[in-house]
């Protein structure tokens, strides 16, 4: 056998491992009760229904969830872009002492184990009355999204000629006006693209949220404590909800996350 | 319009010092070029100037303001870049039209200013593309536009046409030298081409090193090179440099002697003459020596011989149709009053004391 048809069959054994259940959660999803519980399941979608869904909508503490989980990763996009963006721009723009450190520091948060991180967290939290609060899930996710943050901004900012800014600034602007009217326009979609990234990593992160919350749930913490005492139809739509925001935006700015992972293998 | 004044500035990055106490003046009106080597801190003065850099000492003038401490918005200068620096954005006309917007210029001065720098550069039909749509040589003239609608009292250039393709810079450059005779604004134009800094400049400030080492008319330059270095990076070929003994008031080829303007300081002279100023014949001349043909080059419009004078080579162009093979020996005579005398150990020229 040659090395590529080797590959290839790895690459599809690769594909199927991921698809397949994704492939399985969507269906049920979509079924009605009797096939969620059918043994063995058919490969297509057996009878179309949304009782599945309209079920995990009408468990109560679900809709609470999911805005909970919006307002979260909504203030985590907010902070990546917000404080990313200008990091990014001076590592981009400006040489200063330690550039190279600082760049590798903003990895290196990401090394740090949650698990370690989340009592001393949860204890500071209590004190500064941010447990179980929107805002406190936030700040941590935003310490989880900021270094990618920074890296995509900084890649983004560094494919963006310094002669256009140059040209703006002899041609009468300041720098903050240089920067709204020519390097803003052209990072807008690279800077929708880090906004959407924050946001999915806040939503599908599941290990703080639930540490630090009790009442004030977002979706994926919400789930991890339901799950176990519930029915296989409420666990498939709850699957659902978990992945297909991830699934979509990670699709629609996968162009950008290739940027990322060049930088970040740097 | 105004001149540009630069006195003594020092640029230092890091531990290299790029510019090394340069001055400089620009008369009001005038083409100027930079030239130099890559690396000789030509491209750093214009930023500097621009106020893209800061020096580490001097001082620039604009006019009369001392415009040192000013950001670049405050000069009234424009500049063309290098990779034209047109914004990808914005459509033909909102790029001519960007810094008049920033001045908050009156609509109907708007239209005008932008129309009229179109048309100087052949780009009216283009006003509502995108840069995208252009091809190189028509991105040039958005920037060249760009920067003359503004009105500078200065405009600088960087390299403006080395992204080009040769028979577009020739064009172009044509096309630069007939706007700016026009437009009469200040020039400053940075540029490695020798060839486009005599075609284009009023005069030339050859730099090399961090240093201006002359400012002068273009056939100056080239004739009366102030050192080694300018008559070594101007012309192509280059200026000949022969190292010749010197006796008394005089320098000595074989039997042939050549008066000298001043004793130099050593046993030595170097002699440096044109290949163009070196009269080639076959049969032995009165005021000529001998020297032996090692290659010779036909380029279309002359011929290009490579000699041997003792250990020394040199080079000679002559007419296309004269008899030239390698192995020959021939009669070379100097042109009195194209010679340039320069002393071999400083490089620098006997009768042209160093700029500062």
């Amino acid at each position: 056998m040659s090395t590529r048809t080797i590959y290839l069959a790895l690459a599809v054994l690769l594909a199927l491992w991921v698809v397949v259940p994704i492939f399985l959660i969507a269906t049920l999803a979509f079924s009605d009760r009797a096939s969620v519980f059918a043994w063995p399941k058919g490969i297509l979608p057996q009878h179309f229904s949304l009782e599945t869904i309209s079920f995990f909508f009408g468990v109560a503490g679900v809709g609470k969830a999911i805005g909970n989980s919006l307002i979260v990763a909504g203030l985590t996009l907010l902070f990546a872009v917000l404080l990313g963006a200008p990091a990014g721009y001076a590592l981009a723009r400006y040489r200063f002492a330690g550039a190279d450190a600082y760049r590798i520091l903003i990895l290196l948060t990401r090394a740090f184990p949650l698990a370690i991180l989340a009592i001393p967290l949860a204890v500071r939290f209590i004190n500064l009355g941010l447990y179980d609060t929107p805002l406190g899930v936030a700040l941590v996710h935003t310490a989880l999204a900021l270094p990618f943050a920074v890296l995509v901004t900084s890649s983004l900012f560094l494919g963006i000629p310094r002669e256009l800014e140059e040209a703006a600034w002899t041609l009468g602007c300041n720098r903050i006006q240089a920067f709204l009217k020519v390097v803003l326009p052209l990072a807008l979609p690279g800077l929708a693209a880090t906004a959407i990234f924050a946001f999915v990593i806040s939503w599908n992160e599941v290990f703080a949220a639930t540490l630090l919350t009790l009442r004030e749930r977002t979706l994926p913490a919400f789930l991890l404590t339901a799950l176990n005492d519930s029915p296989l139809p409420f666990r498939f739509a709850g699957g659902f909800f978990l992945i297909v925001p991830a699934l979509v935006f990670i699709f629609v700015i996968r162009r950008y996350l290739f940027t990322l992972w060049g930088i970040a293998n740097r | 319009m105004a001149g540009i004044r630069v006195e003594n500035i020092v640029k230092l990055f890091g531990r290299v010092k790029a510019l090394n106490g340069v001055s400089l003046e620009v008369r009001d009106q005038e083409f100027v070029v930079l030239l130099g080597p890559s690396g000789c801190g030509k491209t750093t003065l214009l930023r500097i100037i621009a106020g893209l850099e800061h020096a580490e000492s001097g001082r620039v003038f604009i006019g009369d303001r001392d415009v040192t401490a000013l950001p670049p918005r405050s000069r009234k200068i424009a500049m063309v870049f290098q990779n034209y620096a047109v914004f990808p954005h914005l459509t033909v006309f909102e790029n001519i039209a960007f810094g008049l917007r920033m001045q908050k210029a009156l609509p109907e001065r708007l239209r005008a200013q932008v129309e009229r720098a179109a048309t100087l550069m052949h780009i009216e039909n283009l006003l509502e593309r995108y840069p995208a749509q252009l091809s190189g040589g028509q991105r040039q003239r958005v920037a060249v536009a760009r920067a003359l609608a503004v009105e500078p009292e200065v405009l600088l250039m960087d390299e403006p046409l080395s992204n080009l393709d040769a028979l577009l810079r020739l064009e172009m450059r044509a096309e630069l030298k007939r706007l700016l005779a026009e437009s009469r604004t200040t020039t400053l134009y940075v540029t490695h081409d020798q060839v486009e800094a005599m075609s284009l400049a009023d005069r030339i400030a050859v730099m090399n090193a961090g240093r201006v080492v002359q400012y002068d008319e273009p056939m100056k330059v080239y004739q009366e090179p102030a050192d080694t270095f300018v008559g070594g990076f101007i012309g192509s070929p280059p200026m000949n440099f022969l190292r010749l003994p010197v006796e008394g008031s005089q320098a000595r080829i074989q039997s042939l002697t050549l008066e000298l303007p001043s004793s130099p300081p050593g046993k030595d002279v170097l002699l440096g003459v044109r290949p163009e100023d070196l009269e080639a014949h076959l049969e032995p001349q009165p005021q000529s020596f001998p020297a032996r043909v090692l290659v010779v080059e036909p380029l279309g419009s002359h011929l290009l011989l490579t000699l041997a004078y003792e250990q020394q080579q040199l080079k000679v162009t002559v007419p296309p149709d004269f008899a030239a093979k390698s192995g020959q020996t021939l009669w070379l005579r100097p042109q009195p009053g194209r010679l340039r005398w320069l002393d071999p150990a400083s490089g620098q020229s006997l009768t042209h004391a160093r700029q500062a």
